[in-house]
């Protein structure tokens, strides 16, 4: 194994993990929101954040390339100052978190949706607070769904390539990622390589389905 | 136990799927139940006095607290209304085991002054729950699953106990193990309370007074025995019928039966029931069903059934095909009930002052145990 491919390994878990990471706080409380508030719009919140999904991923990068641009919406000129992200690591793990948060939020809101509300409501007539009750009742209620929502997500992170490629490009060594190695390999011919990559892949991803669905079957019992 | 202190005023307007939800009452008894058919709105009157409610109008009291007051904006949450709500189901929570449910509502108990322990081993004591409180919620049964969400509530130190019909998830046998629980905490705990219930064995054994909901409208209010009777009451009750309930002795076990004793002065009214294992000399209630007692107007012979009582008829009410009659059996008793076709009471010539025997299969008493209430 080169340098190269293990600094690919290096640079997805590190992108994707920090991906799940940023996607884990909003995404539980969109899922929350989704679950448990009736709310004019909602349909349509439901559908943007699920636009990821079903969009190429080429096109959520060309559409995250034009915010960053130096004339986009979180360009240089419209900041005032260069977020310098484009073609670096942050541009793949942006890429990964925008590519999971979907995912993420349709799983963990399934878990959400999984709890009986009822049971929200008795912990509110013996004195708690709603808050109080998202934490210490719903939270460790829906958990292991929201637990294998990340897992999800972080997997969908793992194996990121269209909006990857497109806002941070397939950079040796700086943003290549598994993905894109897999790509490169097979586009210079080296099977050896693209045979390892694959088999790193299967067996991360193998793992992570495993767990998530054991999770989501412990719940649902 | 009539306190201004604890008096509910409800004035509650609801809109509800089928029908508005449009109730008014002040309740100052101890137990005051609330009767009618599944859909009659009782599950959102007590959800809206809980405050689980957002949309009703109106205005909701306890004592001297304003819980809720639609015109002026006042809307006390849930969580500070000091209710304790048990549910039809049970709604444990599954991530805790007995002991922590029983304390989930512990920290409200603590904020009002309440010695936590005090509380928590007078309802353990009462509930019977010391050998459960380390299993887990799914290992529990139904019946004991109704007394841990009984004993939660309690434990929570609330002024107000509401019951959704506590008893309704469980199967017959099972009821009869939860009632005298629930006849323990009415006993035990000075906490009003307010009952949801369209069981009659319920609201007559637990109530001192009956609401009788009828599509979101009080139809009828009272003691628990007369409302039940109202013929338009009664029809309500559907294939449950009305039960007598009355207050007995244990006066003697035979081999395949027992034998109670109605009344406490006076000649001896004795009952021969199926066999429960119990001592001589325990006070019970008995249950024997309107629809189950046969009126002679001669003393049989040759019959199966174990009770041949006479009795003098005090009323006859009309309920649709069915006539309720009142027959008194002892000066010191309540009067019974019994439902008879309006053929039957024809046939028979049945009037007010007759005297007739009254027949009652040892199989269809049934026999609660009894709390003394001193």
């Amino acid at each position: 194994m080169d340098s190269t491919t293990l600094t690919a390994l290096k640079i997805t878990l590190h992108c994707a993990s920090l991906a799940t990471f940023l996607v884990m706080i909003p995404g539980t409380w969109i899922a929350y929101v989704l679950a448990r508030r009736d709310f004019p719009g909602k349909n349509i919140l439901s559908a943007i954040v699920g636009l990821p999904l079903v969009l190429p991923p080429t096109a959520v990068g060309y559409l995250l390339l034009q915010l960053l641009s130096t004339e986009g919406l979180l360009g240089q000129n419209r900041l005032g100052f260069d977020l310098n992200i484009l073609l670096t690591w942050k541009a793949v793990t942006l890429a990964c978190a925008v590519m999971s948060l979907p995912l993420v939020i349709r799983t963990a809101r399934v878990a959400f949706e999984g709890v009986d509300p009822r049971l929200e409501s008795m912990a509110r007539t013996l004195g708690h607070s709603r808050i109080k009750t998202f934490f210490c009742y719903t939270l460790p209620l829906a958990f292991r769904g929201i637990f294998a929502a990340l897992i999800l997500g972080f997997t969908r992170a793992l194996g990121e390539f269209g909006a990857t490629v497109t806002i941070a490009g397939n950079i040796p060594g700086k943003t290549q990622t598994l993905a894109s190695a897999i790509f490169t390999a097979q586009q210079v011919g080296n099977q050896t390589e693209a045979y390892f990559l694959l088999g790193i892949a299967l067996i991360i991803g193998f793992v992570a389905i495993l767990v998530s669905e054991y999770l989501s079957q412990r719940q649902t019992q | 136990m009539r306190n201004e202190n604890t008096t509910l005023k409800t004035h509650i307007r609801l809109q509800l799927d089928r029908f508005d939800l449009d109730v008014n009452f002040e309740a100052s008894e101890h137990v005051t139940g609330i009767f009618g058919v599944s859909g009659s709105g009782k599950t959102s009157l007590l959800e809206t006095i809980a405050g689980l409610r957002q949309k009703a109008k109106g205005t909701l009291q306890l004592g001297k607290t304003i819980w809720f007051d639609s015109e002026n904006g006042i809307f006390k949450k849930p969580e500070h209304r000091d209710i304790g709500f048990v549910p039809q189901a049970g709604l444990l929570f599954p991530h805790k085991n007995v002991k922590a449910n029983l304390l989930a509502g512990g920290i409200r108990a603590k904020r009002k002054g309440q010695t936590l322990t005090d509380i928590f081993d007078h309802v353990i004591y009462i509930l019977n729950l010391e050998s459960l409180l380390l299993r887990s919620i799914d290992t529990l049964s139904g019946g004991e699953r109704q007394r841990v969400a009984l004993g939660r509530a309690l434990c929570s130190g609330p002024r107000l106990l509401l019951m959704d019909e506590p008893l309704a998830s469980l199967d017959v046998g099972m009821r009869h193990k939860v009632l005298p629980f629930l006849r323990r905490v009415r006993n035990e705990f000075d906490v009003k309370m307010l009952l949801v219930s369209h069981s009659p064995i319920e609201v007559q054994t637990l109530c001192d007074d009956l609401i009788v909901l009828q599509e979101g409208k009080i139809i009828r209010r009272g003691e628990p025995r007369t409302v039940l009777t109202d013929p338009a009451v009664f029809p309500l009750a559907q294939h449950q019928g009305f039960e007598n309930i009355l207050s007995c002795l244990l006066v003697d076990r035979g081999p395949h039966t027992n034998i109670i004793r109605l009344g406490k002065e006076g000649p001896p009214i004795h009952i021969t029931t199926p066999k429960i294992n119990s001592k001589r000399n325990e006070t019970f209630l008995i249950s024997i069903p309107a629809h189950d007692i046969i009126i002679a107007t001669q003393n049989p012979a040759g019959l199966s059934a174990r009770n041949i009582l006479q009795a003098k008829i005090q009323s006859i009410q009309t309920v649709g095909n069915m006539r309720l009659i009142t027959a008194r059996l002892a000066n010191d008793v309540p009067d019974l009930v019994i439902e008879v076709t309006a053929d039957a009471c024809e046939e028979l010539k049945l009037e007010q002052g007759k005297s007739v025997y009254l027949i009652i299969k040892a199989v269809s008493c049934t026999l609660y145990e009894n709390e003394r209430e001193d």
